[in-house]
């Protein structure tokens, strides 16, 4: 009797993440467009209605792109820790907290320089984000706790405390009730360089730079692939797995954080809840959906930046945003399923062997 | 002699090209503790699996109580009264003993549960209250739960796999009274698989020997057989050396002196050791795994840090040093386990082939790809090692291949000190050949080798000296000109005459 089972393949192609994404992005149009439908909107229109409000002048574009660039600087980050096969559910709370600790130090500090004072403030800003995973980082090499839970615990911890500093000590009187810490000063804003494309995007590309000479180029990558594939090698090859996964940890935290100070200095220029609004759980699905590769985290970054410009402009004509997410999840769903179906093989197996 | 409660015949099973079983006959006699004993591979575990109902043989008849048994499953096998207890614990660690034993379907104690633990307590010397969760429990207390949950679903066959490898001596004598017990009063029929040749003559009234998947002899009586013919039964001819011998030897390279480790359930693990190696040596660590062989590795290479005593490398001290240290010393390591410890699955074969030396293609911070490549590249030219394509995983390659890519990589740079655990387990015949030259050259080239196998073929073909490791102590040195396979298959089951 012949039995069918999974086997996993022993040569991926090259480029399978890739042709997985894109499966799993033209799943996502079907069923968003199976959605409109139902509305009895015309898919069709809507999406290129989309397109043109997204990307289709210099201004939109701008939009997009600076939308990217937290979902891009998180999704490095989570890409970084999962080179030691560690998972950060955190970056939401590490934006956050890069904007805290970077309000922290403004608040303290003054410097004449304006330009090294915004080095600085960035520089506090992916210190934050570090510190914010310091707790989970411990708890994981210390006592093994897992770092899925402490790091999204995290998450609500650093939103309580937004809220509490901005409804208390950090409150702008002048926001008039409106919960929210006082306006940064316009010298420290991130200058912007075209259209309304926001010199945090040029920030974005280093920081892509250099998570990919982190990752592919470098010891510290090599030793935490190592650590990653099997702790006891790593021990025996005198790496200590659990140093790399500590400052893999921190660093990918930093990551986040810097997003969250970028956010502030270009976007909102005061601390609010505004600072994300899920960047760092979309982050997630954009470093899920590369494989964890930091260019494709860049280029799927830049694409979801413009679906979510897309998404909160066809509200205009009655098609709720939501569709932009919609679409957004489907693809890592769609694009998880092609994944699977690229690295098995369904064979048939003799049942004698 | 009445009929045997168990009777199998023609017992045979395959995995690919391995015949685990071929053309087995065993029967066992109510009430007796038998014995079943045989090198590992022999196919002891896969006979029982096939008893439990877990493997399904491709010929071959099985009976109980002169009832033909057409398809064996474990459902039917337990409902036959076949219990096996597994050298991994099936227990559910956060359950109490009480769920533990009465969990079976097939329990016969729940309506006088207490009566039965009382009973059997006391029979197994366990001390615990049957409300106390199973994780609170030493290993050894485990091992009677186990024990327990046969009897408790009803089990008149009884096996168990290496019941005492988890045990300490004390246990271990603790375990016969309980068995003798079980089989006198209850009249369980008891097998107990081992290589440990004390504990078979200890424990047992009959005994079977496998070898190579072959029932080598059967129902011997343990009062009338004596060690050596059970060693030369389980053991088998040890073919002549074809590597000559007379090699140079020249300085003290490796030096183990007073080497004391406990493991974490603070049992004495290794136990005194010292050894040397010179250059141009082979010094032979035999023994069955489990004395300490994997640990004597680990002190050696540090990797284990909290022993006792000290390890020199070229007369310097490096007892304290690390794992880098000890290899920019120039110290090589080939693991018992491959994939896992020696190589890290799930990487490329490019990033395995650096473990050892990577930092030597780094500058500071930076990993030069290029300088990897070479160096692997180098590494398949000399090795011919067929590797389809380095950015793969590893498990991409044979494990020939792997093995090769593993030894070439801690050979390549002409060791001074090699330790090599089972280079060869689970190889084939040609691969076997090539890895033993790979060490020979090793050694006229002047490395001073540490050779820990339990093939007694390999370590008398290769070794210069052998060691025999039995519980952690080396309780026998000799050359390996004077050894015979009795003097070292005895003091491999524990008895140094």
């Amino acid at each position: 009797m012949n039995k069918y089972i999974l086997s996993k393949k022993l040569f991926r192609n090259e480029l399978a993440t890739f042709y997985s994404f894109l499966i799993g992005f033209i799943i996502a149009l079907v069923v968003g467009s199976l959605i409109l439908l139902i509305q009895d909107k015309n898919p069709i229109d809507v999406f290129s209605l989309m397109l043109k409000l997204s990307i289709g002048s210099i201004n939109s574009l701008s939009n997009s792109l600076n939308k990217a660039i937290p979902l891009i600087l998180a999704g490095l980050g989570i890409s970084i820790i999962n080179s030691v096969k560690l998972w950060n559910i955190g970056a939401e709370g590490q934006i956050f907290m890069g904007a805290l600790a970077l309000n922290f130090v403004y608040i303290n500090t003054s410097f004449s320089n304006s330009n090294i004072y915004i080095v600085l403030l960035l520089a506090s800003g992916f210190l934050g984000g570090a510190v914010c995973i310091l707790l989970p980082a411990l708890s994981k090499v210390l006592f093994g706790v897992n770092e899925i839970i402490t790091t999204l615990l995290t998450n609500y911890i650093v939103f309580g405390i937004t809220i509490y500093l901005i409804n208390g000590a950090w409150k702008d009187p002048a926001s008039l009730n409106f919960p929210a810490a006082a306006y940064v000063s316009e010298s420290v804003y991130l200058p912007v360089i075209i259209g309304k494309l926001s010199s945090g995007f040029l920030i974005c590309i280093l920081f892509t730079l250099i998570a990919y000479y982190i990752k592919d180029k470098s010891v510290f990558g090599y030793e935490m692939r190592i650590a990653g594939g099997s702790e006891l090698t790593a021990v025996y090859a005198g790496i200590s797995a659990k140093q790399k996964a500590f400052f893999a940890m921190l660093i990918g935290g930093g990551f986040a954080g810097l997003a969250g100070a970028i956010e502030l200095l270009s976007q909102t220029h005061r601390v609010s809840t505004g600072i994300s609004q899920g960047f760092g759980y979309t982050a997630i699905i954009v470093a899920a959906i590369t494989g964890m590769r930091p260019i494709g985290i860049f280029l799927v970054g830049c694409l979801f930046g413009a679906l979510t410009i897309g998404g909160s402009v066809i509200q205009t004509i009655g098609v709720s945003s939501y569709i932009a997410e919609i679409i957004q999840a489907t693809t890592l769903f769609g694009a998880l399923v092609a994944q699977f179906f690229f690295s098995y093989e369904i064979i048939k197996k003799s049942e004698n062997d | 002699m009445n009929s045997p409660i168990l009777e199998v015949k023609g017992i045979s099973k395959t995995f690919g090209s391995i015949k685990a079983l071929d053309s087995v006959d065993f029967y066992l006699q109510k009430g007796i503790v038998h014995g079943l004993l045989g090198e590992n591979g022999a196919g002891k575990s896969s006979l029982m699996n096939v008893l439990s109902g877990i493997y399904i043989p491709e010929s071959g008849s099985i009976k109980i109580n002169n009832q033909k048994i057409e398809k064996m499953s474990p459902d039917i096998a337990a409902s036959f009264g076949i219990g096996m207890v597994h050298q991994e614990f099936r227990l559910i660690e956060s359950f109490t003993i009480k769920d533990n034993l009465t969990l079976s379907k097939a329990s016969i104690f729940n309506d006088n549960f207490k009566d039965a633990y009382d009973k059997y307590s006391e029979i197994f010397a366990l001390s615990s209250n049957y409300l106390t969760p199973v994780n609170e429990l030493s290993v050894g207390e485990k091992q009677k739960v186990e024990i327990m949950k046969l009897i408790f679903k009803n089990s008149q066959i009884m096996l168990l796999d290496e019941p005492t490898a988890v045990l300490t001596p004390q246990e271990t004598l603790q375990l016969k009274g309980s068995l003798e017990k079980l089989s006198q009063e209850d009249e369980k029929t008891i097998v107990l698989i081992t290589h440990k040749l004390k504990e078979i003559k200890d424990f047992t009234e009959r005994i079977f020997v496998m070898k190579n998947g072959k029932m080598v002899a059967d129902n011997l009586e343990t009062r009338k057989v004596n060690d050596k013919d059970l060693i030369e039964l389980m053991m088998g001819e040890i073919k002549q050396s074809s590597f000559k011998k007379n090699n140079k030897k020249g300085a003290i390279k490796l030096e183990a002196k007073d080497i004391s480790l406990k493991n974490s359930e603070q049992l004495l693990v290794l136990d005194n050791i010292s050894l040397s190696v010179k250059a141009g040596e082979i010094l032979g660590v035999a023994g069955v795994s489990g004395n300490g062989q994997v640990e004597l590795a680990n002190v050696i290479c540090g990797i284990e840090k909290e022993f006792e005593g000290k390890v020199l490398i070229n007369s310097k001290d490096v007892s304290k040093k690390g794992v880098k240290s000890r290899k920019k010393l120039n110290l090589s390591y080939i693991p018992e386990n491959r994939l896992g410890v020696g190589l890290a699955p799930g990487v490329s074969v490019l990033d395995n082939s650096a473990i050892k030396e990577y930092f030597k293609a780094s500058y500071g911070p930076h990993l030069s790809r290029g300088k990897m490549m070479t160096y692997l590249n180098d590494l398949i030219k000399q090795f011919s090692i067929k590797a389809p394509d380095v950015k793969a995983e590893i498990s991409t390659l044979s494990g020939g291949n792997m093995q090769k890519l593993l030894m070439g990589r801690e050979l390549i740079s002409n060791p001074e000190v090699i330790v090599a655990a089972q280079p060869t387990r689970g190889l084939d015949v040609s691969a076997v050949e090539a890895i033993h030259k790979l060490i020979i050259d090793q050694r006229d080239k002047g490395s001073a080798v540490l050779l820990i196998s339990e093939d007694l073929d390999e370590l008398f073909k290769l070794s210069d000296r052998l060691i025999v490791l039995y519980e952690g102590k080396a309780i026998k040195e000799i050359d390996a000109d004077l050894a015979t396979i009795d003097t070292v298959g005895l003091a491999m089951a524990g008895i140094d005459e």
